[in-house]
C-alpha cells in the first residue's frame, strides 16, 4: 500500500538546509546537543532531551508523534550520568513511543507507543512491535522482533517474522514517508 | 502503511501459498517464486541474541545450544543482568571471604553510600549477583551466593537425574554407532568393492578398520559394551506429604507452567527453587531452492552483520505491484477503478501484461523443471538435514504443489496492450526533467524512471453483501531477463517470459446506497 501524502502547514514545520523538518509544537531541549543528520522529520508533541546527554540521528529518520528520545543514564554509586544516545539511518520512531535506548542502528523499526527501557542496544535491522515494553539494558540482535508480549522472535534468514530485506524496506518506507510529507498548497487568496 | 500491517498485495507462490511480496523469494535457476515454507532452511550460523557472539556448530552442540555467558530470568524469561555490589572485607577473618546472604542483602544495594562506616578500615571487594531489570527477581532471592566475577563462574543447577541421564545419552550413542557400523559392513559384504584404496576422506571410523584389515590385524577392535541398568516401574507411590494437608496454601510461592517449563530438568513447584537459566542460542539460516539445491539467501557469518552473501529477494527480481488507491467507494456491482503503480527491480526493461486467464507455460521452463525434477529423488526430510544427522548432503526435493485458491470476487476489464516497464537506473533518481510522453496507452496514468502507474478498471461481483472484502486477481506476465543460465554452451543472458498471479484487496464495500 502506498503511503499517502501527509499535508503540513509552512507555520507548523521548520524546513532547514540540509532538509530536516521539524514541528514547531515540539521540545528541543538542548538544542545545540541535538544532530539531525539530513531529511529527518520530527512530528509535532515530540520531546527530544538533548540537554541530558548528545543525540544524534543519522539520515531520514522519523520521530513521531508525542514521543519522547531521552538518552539513557546509569546509575553510579556517586550519583547518576547520563549516555549520549546515537540514532542510525533510516530509523522510524512510531507515535507515543518512549526510547532511551543507548544505541539504535539502522533501519530499525519502533512501533506506536513502544517504550524502551534505559541502555537498551537495538541493532541494525530490528523491529519493535506497538506497544512493547523493552526492560533496560534489553539487545536486540538484528533481524529480531521485539513483541508486545516481551518475547524476541526471528532470526536473519527467518522469513517469518522480520522481512529478509529489511534493509531496503526501511529505506523505502522512510524515503517515502519522507516525499509523501508534503507542504500544504497554499490556499488560493 | 508500513510492511509491519498486512499488505494488499499479494502474490501466489509456486507451492500455491498467497504472500505479501517482502516474504517471497526468486529462484533465477528455476525460474520461479519461493516462500519460507517451499525451500530448506539450513542453519548458517549460532550466535547468543544477547551477547552477539559468535559460536562454532560443535562448540554450541557441545554446550547444549546455550550461550555461557548469559542467563535467562527463571521467574520471567527475560535477560538476567549481572550487578555489581561493594561488600566491605573482614580483615580479621581470612576464611570469610565469601559474604554471607544476610550481610550481603543488608549492605549491597548498587550505590552503595560512600562511607558508610568511616571508622572501619576501606577494604572493599566488588561481588556480583544477577538481577532482572524486568521482574527484580535477584539470585540473592533464592539464595545462591555471590560471585567474585560477573560471568563464568556460576554454579550449573545439577539435577537429581543428571548422572542417569547422562549415562543413557552414551549408552544410545553407542547403540546408534554400532547400528550405523553393522549397516555398513552390511552394505559392503553386498556390495562389490569399488575402490582399492580407502578413502581418507570417510568420516565414518571406518577407514580405520579398513586399514587395520589390510595389514592383517584383527578387524574387531575391543568393543566397550556400555552397560545400563533398566528403569523399573514400581507399584508404589510416595503418599502425599502430610503439610499440604495441614498448611494453607500460598499461590505467590507456587511456579507457573511457564516458568516449570522454562526450566525442564526439574521443573519446580516452589518459587524457592528456581535457578538462572542459561541462554540458549539463536541461529541465522539460509535458505535453498527445494529444486534446484540453489541458495535463496546465505546470510553473513557474524551476528552483527546485516548483509546477505546471497540474496534473491523477489523484490529485486519481479515486478513490484503496489496499490495506491481505489477511485471510489467500493459498491458491489458498480464499475470502479483501481490505481496500481508498478515497479521494475531490474537493470532490463520489463514487458508487462495483464491478464485474466492463465498464460501458457513457456515450453523450455517446463520440460527443463521436469526433467530437474525426474532426475533427483525424494529424500530425507530437511528436518534431520538441519540436525545434521545425515552423512551425505542431501535434500528434499518433492515439491508439494497445491492450487490457488482463486479468491478474487471482482470482474476486470483487461488491459487492452501490454506495456514497457523501464529498467531501473540509480542515477534517474536526481535527474528533474520530466519524461517526455510518448505515445502511451490509456491506461497509464504517469510514468516516472522504472515506475508506472495505471488505472485498471474492474467491477466487484454483484453478489457481494455489506462489508465484504473486494479481492482482485489477475495473472501479471512479464519479461524477465536470466543472467545466470543453466546450460554452459550459451553464455549471453535469456529472456524468459514469466507470470505471477497476484491478488489485491482492494477494501471493503459499503453498503449499497438505495
Amino acid at each position: 500500500m502506498e503511503i499517502p501524502d501527509t499535508y503540513y502547514s509552512k507555520d507548523e514545520y521548520v524546513e532547514t538546509a540540509s532538509g530536516n523538518k521539524v514541528s514547531r509544537h515540539t521540545v528541543l531541549c538542548g538544542s545545540q546537543n541535538i544532530i539531525l543528520n539530513g531529511k529527518v522529520i520530527v512530528q509535532s508533541g515530540a520531546i527530544i532531551r538533548g540537554d541530558l546527554a548528545n543525540v544524534r540521528t543519522g539520515r531520514y529518520c522519523v520521530i513521531g508523534k508525542n514521543s519522547v528520545i531521552r538518552p539513557p543514564y546509569k546509575q553510579f554509586s556517586k550519583g547518576i550520568a547520563f549516555f549520549p544516545m546515537h540514532v542510525g539511518e533510516h530509523v522510524f520512531v512510531g507515535e507515543g513511543a518512549v526510547v532511551s535506548a543507548a544505541t539504535i542502528g539502522s533501519y530499525v523499526y519502533i512501533g506506536k507507543n513502544a517504550i524502551i527501557g534505559r541502555r537498551c542496544v537495538l541493532k541494525d535491522c530490528c523491529a519493535i512491535e506497538d506497544g512493547a515494553v523493552l526492560p533496560p539494558e534489553t539487545t536486540v540482535s538484528s533481524y529480531m522482533r521485539y513483541t508486545a508480549r516481551g518475547t524476541i522472535e526471528g532470526g536473519q534468514g527467518n522469513p517469518y517474522f522480520v522481512p529478509a530485506a529489511m534493509q531496503d524496506e526501511m529505506i523505502n518506507y522512510t524515503k517515502s514517508f519522507y516525499e509523501h510529507f508534503v507542504r500544504a498548497p497554499a490556499p488560493a487568496s | 502503511m508500513s510492511f509491519m500491517q498486512p499488505s494488499p498485495v499479494k502474490y501466489a507462490c509456486s507451492c500455491g501459498i498467497l504472500n505479501p511480496i517482502n516474504t517471497l523469494f526468486f529462484c533465477r535457476h528455476c525460474p520461479k517464486l519461493r516462500c519460507g515454507f517451499c525451500v530448506t532452511h539450513e542453519i548458517e550460523s549460532h550466535f547468543c541474541s544477547n551477547c552477539l557472539e559468535n559460536i562454532p556448530s560443535t562448540e554450541a552442540r557441545h554446550k547444549k545450544n546455550c550461550c555461557a555467558n548469559c542467563f535467562d530470568c527463571p521467574c520471567c524469561q527475560h535477560t538476567l543482568s549481572a550487578r555489581a555490589s561493594t561488600v566491605p572485607v573482614v580483615r580479621k577473618s581470612e576464611e570469610a571471604k565469601e559474604p554471607k546472604d544476610g550481610d550481603s542483602k543488608g549492605e549491597a544495594t548498587p550505590p552503595v553510600p560512600a562511607s558508610s562506616k568511616p571508622s572501619a578500615v576501606p577494604t572493599t571487594k566488588k561481588m556480583y549477583y544477577l538481577s532482572c531489570l524486568s521482574c527484580r527477581w535477584t539470585t540473592r532471592d533464592v539464595g545462591i551466593p555471590d560471585q567474585g566475577v560477573a560471568t563464568g563462574t556460576w554454579p550449573d543447577n545439577e539435577c537429581l537425574y543428571q548422572a542417569r541421564f547422562n549415562a543413557l545419552v552414551e549408552y544410545f550413542q553407542a547403540v546408534v554407532l554400532q547400528e550405523k557400523q553393522e549397516k555398513l559392513e552390511f552394505m559392503r559384504r553386498k556390495a562389490p568393492k569399488q575402490h582399492k584404496f580407502p578413502s581418507l576422506t570417510d568420516r565414518t571410523g571406518l577407514t580405520v578398520s579398513l586399514i587395520r584389515r589390510q595389514i592383517g590385524w584383527n578387524d574387531k577392535a575391543p568393543k566397550a559394551k556400555a552397560v545400563i541398568t533398566p528403569a523399573e516401574a514400581t507399584a508404589e507411590v510416595e503418599g502425599l506429604p502430610e503439610n499440604i494437608f495441614t498448611e494453607p496454601l500460598n499461590l505467590r510461592n507456587v511456579t507457573t507452567i511457564t516458568q516449570r517449563h522454562s526450566q525442564p530438568a526439574d521443573q519446580p513447584t516452589a518459587v524457592g527453587s528456581l535457578y538462572p537459566q542459561r541462554r540458549s542460542l539463536w541461529i541465522k539460516r539460509s535458505l535453498r531452492c527445494r529444486q534446484c539445491e540453489h541458495n535463496l539467501i546465505k546470510p553473513e557469518y557474524h551476528p552483527t552483520s546485516i548483509k546477505y552473501r546471497i540474496q534473491h529477494f523477489a523484490s529485486y527480481h519481479v515486478p513490484e505491484v503496489v496499490m495506491v488507491r481505489c477511485e471510489q467507494p467500493l459498491v458491489a456491482g458498480k464499475s470502479n477503478a483501481i490505481l496500481l503503480k508498478l515497479t521494475n527491480p531490474t537493470i532490463y526493461d520489463m514487458t508487462i501484461r495483464l491478464l485474466t486467464a492463465s498464460p501458457p507455460e513457456d515450453p523450455q521452463l517446463s520440460t527443463e523443471a521436469t526433467r530437474v525434477a525426474k532426475e533427483e529423488p525424494i529424500s530425507s526430510s530437511p528436518l534431520l538435514k538441519a540436525v545434521g544427522i545425515t552423512l551425505s548432503r542431501q535434500n528434499s526435493t518433492r515439491e508439494v504443489k497445491r492450487d490457488v485458491i482463486d479468491i478474487s470476487n471482482a470482474e476486470i476489464v483487461p488491459l487492452e496492450s501490454e506495456f514497457v516497464l523501464n529498467q531501473r537506473d540509480d542515477s534517474k533518481e536526481f535527474d528533474e526533467d520530466v519524461q517526455l510522453s510518448t505515445e502511451e496507452p490509456k491506461f497509464i496514468v504517469w510514468r516516472k524512471g522504472n515506475k508506472v502507474l495505471l488505472r485498471l478498471q474492474f467491477t466487484p461481483a454483484e453478489e457481494l453483501s455489506g462489508l465484504a472484502d473486494v479481492v482482485l486477481g489477475f495473472y501479471m506476465q512479464y519479461t524477465y531477463v536470466n543472467t545466470v543460465n543453466n546450460a554452459q554452451e550459451k553464455r549471453e543472458p535469456t529472456t524468459h517470459v514469466l507470470h505471477s498471479r497476484v491478488f489485491i484487496t482492494a477494501g471493503a464495500t459499503e453498503q449499497k446506497a438505495n
